[in-house]
């Protein structure tokens, strides 16, 4: 989903930078408080900002000015929020973009809006819908991540499209077809990383509960319960 | 792996020594002239001066700079073929009717319009490769830190530079012992496998995470790393030689905004 260097002219660029920049101001303010509140989070906030890292590495060659990846940021925005996960965003894809020349410097501002913000709002709107009900918890961890993952793709369409409208169609006719491309590497793929990112919290539920129920996750008693069946 | 080959070149490079103003100077400057250039001239003669400069001065193997620079140029080229099909104007060379919402052809503007994002990406791409070939990332958290980003930030970022490391090198321990024990001998099995792997990744850097912070805190740490920085002078000359050669990229970018590849008056 990373867009290149260079891919998007000068006024877009800036565009979505001013756009990004106050969820990363208010995402530092909340990364201090929380901080502040326990040191014992820090582990957590490096291993998946690792985990993002490693995730949204592996990438496929798609034809719309991008490629085809999973995020991984579904698990740090059940855990922390959508507004710290963006501030690991803008972290991960600087490095991405320095190791890997993956993503690049003037078109971070775009590239953390579609991973960084639209993507774990989205998750962390179906998972706060489906939090407190009946189903179970890894069915909303899935859940989550897998739209996180969709909305990313989404939000990336837009940008592309908005930058290069079809001649006939405009920007609704170049974002379907840049949509469409993503959609079929791209739901198997968001699957795939909803399995495995449901399969590394429940590794986390088995072995460090208690975090969860610290960061208010999960309700204790569900934690507990799920514990209980293994 | 690639991006640990990257940091240990920049490590290593022929400008290791110069300050990393300097260099920041001329990469972010080329970015930004490439992104506001209007025409394909300055990004594509930006792209050529920088790649002597990398192989240059940065002394990096032409061989391993051109592997390096394929990878993204052949994005690059995937992506410019669909913006020539998608974009129109001007006299049509070819054109396909797909469905009644979307026609593909290419045109004499689609054309130039292509080749134009193709040398910027080409632009960007050799300024982004100069920043990350020749600044190593501990350079520039001590640019960070002069430029008053936020500690909070600077910290998690060397946090999750190192929790980088730490999962490579456990991703290595773990695949192998999985092959060992044919773990990827069928495609089931592989899938399962890893999921596995996934898994005791997370939990495994977590934990070596958790132990690195406490033999963090054993020596004093505060929430804030110590960083200790070699400081290389700025020299007035390169700054001075530079701050000309970006002038001289933004006369050029004036005075070719309106050369394009095929002539559009036929």
């Amino acid at each position: 989903m990373h867009i290149m260097e260079g891919f998007l002219p000068a006024t877009w660029c800036i565009i979505w930078w001013i756009i990004a920049l106050p969820f990363l101001i208010y995402g530092i303010i909340e990364l201090k408080r929380i901080l502040n509140q326990n040191r014992e989070y820090l582990p957590l906030l490096g291993a998946t900002g690792a985990f993002i890292f490693i995730l949204s590495a592996l990438k496929l060659p798609s034809v719309t000015g991008s490629c085809s990846h999973p995020t991984g940021t579904g698990l740090s925005t059940i855990c922390f929020g959508p507004f710290i996960t963006s501030v690991i965003a803008l972290i991960v894809l600087l490095f991405q973009s320095l190791f890997l020349a993956h993503g690049g410097l003037s078109v971070l501002g775009a590239n953390i809006l579609s991973m960084g913000i639209v993507g774990p709002l989205a998750g962390y709107a179906i998972y706060r819908f489906l939090k407190n009900t009946a189903l179970s918890m890894y069915i909303t961890v899935f859940a989550a991540c897998v739209v996180a993952d969709l909305f990313t793709y989404l939000m990336t369409s837009i940008e592309l499209a908005l930058a290069y409208p079809a001649e006939i169609g405009g920007i609704a006719g170049s974002f379907t077809l840049f949509f469409g491309i993503f959609a079929i590497t791209q739901v198997p793929l968001a699957i795939v990383e909803g399995v495995v990112l449901t399969l590394v919290f429940k590794y986390i539920v088995q072995l460090k509960p208690d975090i969860l129920v610290s960061l208010g996750v999960f309700p204790k008693e569900k934690i507990e319960s799920a514990r209980s069946e293994f | 792996m690639y991006f640990e080959l990257l940091e240990n070149i920049a490590q290593n490079n022929g400008m290791r020594d110069i300050s990393p103003y300097t260099k920041l100077l001329l990469g972010l400057g080329c970015i930004l002239i490439v992104i506001t250039s209007p025409g394909y001239i300055v990004p594509l003669f930006i792209a050529i001066t920088l790649s002597v400069c990398i192989l240059g001065i940065g002394k990096i193997p032409v061989r391993l700079y051109l592997t390096l620079l394929s990878i993204p140029l052949g994005f690059a080229i995937a992506s410019v073929i669909v913006i020539v099909l998608v974009t129109g104007g001007g006299m049509t060379v070819f054109s396909l009717q797909v469905t009644n919402w979307l026609s593909l052809s290419v045109t004499v503007e689609s054309l130039n319009e292509g080749f134009f994002v193709f040398c910027r990406i080409f632009g960007g791409m050799c300024a982004l490769f100069f920043i990350s070939l020749t600044t190593p990332m501990t350079d520039l958290f001590s640019v960070m830190k002069r430029c008053y980003i936020p500690m909070v930030l600077i910290d998690l970022a060397m946090l999750i530079y190192r929790f980088i490391f730490i999962f490579m090198e456990k991703a290595e321990l773990i695949y192998r012992a999985q092959v060992m024990r044919l773990g990827y001998s069928t495609y089931r099995e592989a899938i399962h496998t890893s999921g596995d792997l996934a898994g005791a990744l997370f939990l495994a850097s977590w934990n070596a995470g958790e132990d690195l912070i406490k033999a963090m805190d054993c020596r004093c740490y505060s929430g804030q790393f110590a960083l200790l920085s070699k400081e290389t002078p700025l020299q007035i000359r390169s700054v001075l030689l530079i701050c000309i050669f970006l002038g001289f990229c933004c006369t050029l970018e004036v005075i070719t905004a309106d050369y394009t590849i095929i002539p559009v008056s036929i």
